[in-house]
């Protein structure tokens, strides 16, 4: 419309018309020009106040307000630069957090598969034997149940897969049944899936479907892949298709490279057919409900089916029932902690927030009663309560918007530094943080409900603002309730501040103290390679020439002072046990009986891996399969199970009517499982006595540790090209696995610590700026009535150091609990003096640090401005 | 001063004023301080515009859309936004008119009736 066009200036030339025309009217009756002009101007009024309602009957006047009220916020933040920096950086932290957290919690137990209505879905979950199935039993579901109208098994299994680019890897992979990718909705992004009738009979279906990454990886993307021949476990498979780029298998944590007809179960896992055997529950089952059945429904459903399959089979199915729950956590497995753990962690998050807009209300507070003046002098010139309030609002606004897009950017960085991590793992644990538009929204919902939240206090108290009394210089005390709030707040702060930075620093003496650690074998100059030989197809024959061929080979390369091998090396990931009955300890009970970490292991393991032999020998090429069994053991485990420190000769077995086991050698005691166990017994057994596929080269050298691991690579290559390697570096490299939960606790602490710190500064500072803008004409009369420097400072502190003792003495309770806790994660005690003393200092520091502003103010305070309150 | 003092006038109803620029604007096209001067003229200077509120009131009626208004030149060639009465004007005029004569009316006889009782 024509009249929202009409400019300022048009209407003022308006109105200067019509005194022009009223002026000559009045000339015309015979007044004098200056008497006209007066009578003109009279008769109209005000001139400036017509000229603003003009103004303010314009449509886009609340627009107009806002950009004025935002470029007001900008001014004010632009003088007080330190404010804002410390509002945006707290702020940027609460939100960066919390949409970090989201991200996380999105992911994996938000984010739907990427499946056609992935809502139908549902995990069977056998309650008895946790997740799995037997097949047996599976069959039995798809078949007999009246709620699906589809029902998939699958299940992870490792394979070596052949790619064109290098030799074989060992990788992972599912077995699926022929239904997996009808039932699922997926269509291949090349080729075809698999269907029902390819899996129908054993063996009958050589035929793999790739995931994209692997196709992009493995094959370089050929577009023409689909039909080629490719190897897995050294066996000829047909691909028929590429899977979709967004489909990672139906569990977030496992991501598959390749799927296979699941009728190939005994090729994909040699030596272990289980697909026939009732009593192996390794199927992993979803259902796609039908439409209009409930979940209830279908659980009464299944459960008729499980009671027929307990009566088919009472002795493997006894107690079988089943009960639904979401796909994609291997049912409530993972799936029930997962999602308390990151229901958990997001509370703890928008605990951080929370916290974080207090201090910000506090810290505006103080700004507010700094700023009573200005909100005085707007009021008394006419502005209305509420235009005040909005443009504080505004302002608050502003700032968590600020606050947002620097913590959505953080977030952003940190969950793609996430997605890319790998654990340094043998296992596909993989996922994909990466935030999308569910973390966009949340992370711009947070950020204004935090702006309101810490912006509503200033607000309401700067709408209650008397302009009289203001101008006067009368403060205006907030009542006593909304402060005792507000020192609880920085109490509860304090204390977690205290406990967060005694664990973080906790956990820096913990990385500082592995380092130096004692583990019971000296990794430093050991060289280790591992493969599979039951994967790469060895009968146990061939396995076991080969690996004596490879000892040979590999402890005849120049440098190389011992070599061995073993079926694993203490804290890997791969750990076996077995249970031991000794000799002269009959009717033991199942709960006495001793478990003991096992390895099998060649002659010269000990001296190869520097593990001392205390007593008795090692095992010896004599000691074979033809001869006595024979069994090395640790002194824990002579002390534990046959209660003495002079354990050779003895025998034990591994279970009743088991053959017996001698000891001929005693080792000192080492880590096994993690870094942070108690003495464990462990015993090695010859691995020439006792066969196994799974392969661990242990070669110690003089030479650098990654130029034997290369001479290594060669050596094996040259007996079998064809054989993947994985693990193969340094040992100290490969304890990665054993010290990630003490590199994870540093990063995650250190970050919640530093997170606490700031917290904690903004508190501080808030809560002593507030307590020196309320008082300003207090001190500057007591300035003036004599006090000095020391007793303001006094004044000013008191409180605040009475707030952070009991703060940090509630801290310190909480540090000592928690650190209990966390010395099993950290090896380090929090009764450790130095840990102590610094977590004082850093409080110390930190009281200093974010009282130092306000308490130089307060000294600043000449009596004869404060009382007049300029 | 020629005209009558301020404190014998009548300050308008809320809402009269509209309906008074609009009969005004009946006439044909005119300018702000010509309306003024003709409803203080034909009331025989018995209403007073206050020539503040005069300017708004003649802002709302064009964004009713009831006038349209452009830059014109004046008797004595002066330049004055003329303000001109539009077809809605018309109708709203009448609307007007006609609720006002019921008002009166009504109040008439309220006022009437009471003096009888008196």
């Amino acid at each position: 419309m024509f009249w929202r066009k009409r400019k300022d200036s048009d209407f003022t030339a308006e109105i200067s018309a019509h005194l022009e025309l009223e002026i000559e009217r009045l000339r015309a009756e015979g007044l004098s020009r200056e008497e006209a002009e007066a009578a003109a101007r009279r008769e109209f009024g005000n001139v400036t106040r017509v000229q603003e309602r003009f103004h303010e009957s314009k449509r886009w006047m609340l627009l107009e307000h806002l950009r004025r009220d935002v470029a007001h916020a900008l001014r004010v933040f632009g003088r007080n630069p330190g404010f804002t920096l410390v509002a945006v950086i707290s702020l940027a932290l609460g939100i960066g957090v919390n949409a970090l957290v989201f991200s996380v919690v999105n992911a994996i137990v938000l984010r739907p598969l990427p499946v056609d209505q992935p809502g139908q879905l549902a995990f069977v979950e056998n309650s008895q034997f946790s997740a799995g199935h037997s097949f047996p039993n599976y069959r039995q579901i798809r078949d007999r149940n009246q709620v699906f109208s589809g029902t998939l098994g699958y299940r992870v299994v490792q394979i070596e897969l052949e790619s064109n680019s290098s030799a074989a890897v060992r990788t992972w992979g599912y077995l699926a049944t022929g239904n997996y990718f009808d039932v699922l909705g997926i269509k291949p992004f090349l080729g075809r899936v698999f269907h029902a009738e390819d899996d129908l009979y054993a063996g009958s279906s050589p035929y793999a479907v790739l995931s994209y990454g692997a196709w992009q990886a493995r094959f370089g993307g050929d577009h023409e892949i689909v039909g080629k021949t490719i190897h897995i476990n050294r066996k000829p498979y047909t691909v028929i298709g590429v899977a979709p780029r967004d489909f990672h298998g139906t569990e977030v944590f496992y991501w598959p490279e390749v799927w296979v007809p699941m009728m190939m179960q005994a090729q994909i896992e040699p030596g272990n057919a289980w697909l026939e055997e009732p009593a192996s529950f390794n199927t992993w089952v979803i259902g796609r409900l039908k439409p209009d059945i409930s979940i209830e429904q279908a659980t009464a459903n299944l459960n008729t089916i499980a009671a027929e399959l307990v009566r088919q089979n009472p002795v493997v199915n006894e107690g079988i029932r089943f009960h639904l729950t979401r796909p994609g956590l291997v049912g409530d497995a993972i799936g029930g902690p997962a999602r308390s753990f990151s229901f958990g962690i997001l509370l703890l998050a928008a605990l951080v927030l929370l916290t974080a807009c207090a201090n910000l209300a506090s810290l505006l507070a103080a700004r507010a009663a700094d700023r009573q003046r200005e909100i005085a002098i707007r009021l008394s010139i006419g502005a209305t309560r509420a235009r005040v309030v909005r443009q504080l609002l505004t302002e608050t606004l502003v700032l968590s918007a600020l606050g947002g897009v620097a913590g959505y950017g953080l977030a952003t960085f940190l969950s793609s530094i996430l997605s890319r991590w790998r654990a340094p793992m043998d296992f596909p644990v993989q996922f994909d943080v990466s935030p999308d538009w569910r973390v966009f929204c949340f992370a711009a919902a947070i950020s204004a409900v935090a702006g309101i939240l810490f912006g509503l206090a200033p607000s309401r108290h700067a709408a209650r603002t008397d302009a009289n009394a203001a101008l006067k210089g009368e403060s205006q005390g907030m009542q006593g309730k909304r402060l005792a709030l507000r020192d609880v707040l920085v109490v509860v702060q304090v204390a977690l501040c205290f406990v967060l930075v005694s664990a973080c620093l906790l956990s820096l003496r913990g990385l500082q103290r592995s380092l130096t650690m004692h583990l019971g074998f000296e990794p430093q100059g050991v060289t280790v390679a591992e493969f599979d030989l039951g994967l790469a197809g060895y009968s146990e024959q061939r396995g076991r020439d080969f690996q004596r061929r490879t000892l040979e080979a590999l402890a005849q390369l120049p440098g190389v002072q011992s070599a061995a091998y073993s079926n694993s090396v203490p804290l890997s990931i791969d750990q076996s046990h077995s249970s031991i009955y000794p000799e002269g300890q009959p009717n033991l009970k199942n709960s006495d009986v001793h478990m003991a970490v096992t390895y099998e292991v060649s002659p010269n393991y000990f001296a190869t891996m520097g593990i001392r032999l205390l007593a008795g020998r090692d095992f010896d090429w004599h000691d074979n399969i033809n001869s006595p069994r024979v069994a090395v053991v640790n002194m824990a485990f002579a002390r534990q199970v046959f209660r003495t420190t002079n354990a050779v000769g003895k025998r034990f077995r591994h279970g009743p009517g088991g053959a017996w086991q001698q000891v001929i050698g005693i080792v000192e005691t080492g880590k096994y499982e993690n870094p942070t166990e108690v003495e464990k017994p462990a015993l090695f057994q010859s691995i020439v006595q006792q066969y196994n596929t799974t392969t661990t080269m242990i070669v110690r050298s003089s030479l650098p540790e990654q130029q034997m691991a290369d001479k290594i690579r060669q050596t094996i290559a040259a007996l079998d090209p064809e054989l993947p390697l994985f693990g193969t570096g340094p040992l100290s490299q490969m304890l990665g696995f054993a010290f990630l939960p003490l590199h994870a606790a540093v990063i995650a602490l250190s970050a919640f610590g530093l997170l606490a710190v700031v917290l904690a500064i903004t508190g501080i500072h808030g809560l002593v700026s507030y307590g020196v803008a309320r008082r300003v004409r207090e001190i500057g009369i007591r300035v003036a009535i004599g006090a000095n420097p020391r007793q303001v400072i006094q004044l000013v502190l008191a409180k605040t150091f009475m707030l952070l003792g009991l703060g940090a003495l509630i801290g310190l309770g909480l540090a000592l609990a928690a650190g209990r806790i966390l010395e099993t994660v950290v090896f380090s005690s929090s009764r450790d003096p130095v840990v102590m003393a610094s977590v004082f200092a850093t409080m110390i520091v930190l009281g200093l640090i974010s009282s130092w502003a306000p308490t130089r103010r307060a000294l600043r305070i000449e009596p004869t401005i404060a009382l007049r309150h300029e | 001063m020629a005209t009558r003092d301020e404190k014998d006038r009548i300050a308008l109803l809320q809402g009269t004023l509209d309906l008074l620029i609009l009969r005004t604007l009946l006439f044909g096209p005119q300018h702000g301080q010509g309306i003024a001067r003709a409803i203080q003229s034909q009331s025989r200077d018995e209403l007073l515009i206050d020539h503040g509120s005069l300017y708004p009131a003649l802002q709302r009626l064009e964004s009713q859309e009831w006038i349209t208004a452009e830059w014109g030149t004046s008797d004595n060639n002066r330049k004055a936004r003329f303000y001109k009465l539009t077809k809605a004007g018309r109708k709203q005029l009448a609307h007007e008119t006609s609720q006002w004569e019921r008002l009166s009316a009504a109040i008439g006889r309220v006022l009437a009736g009471a003096e009888v009782e008196n």
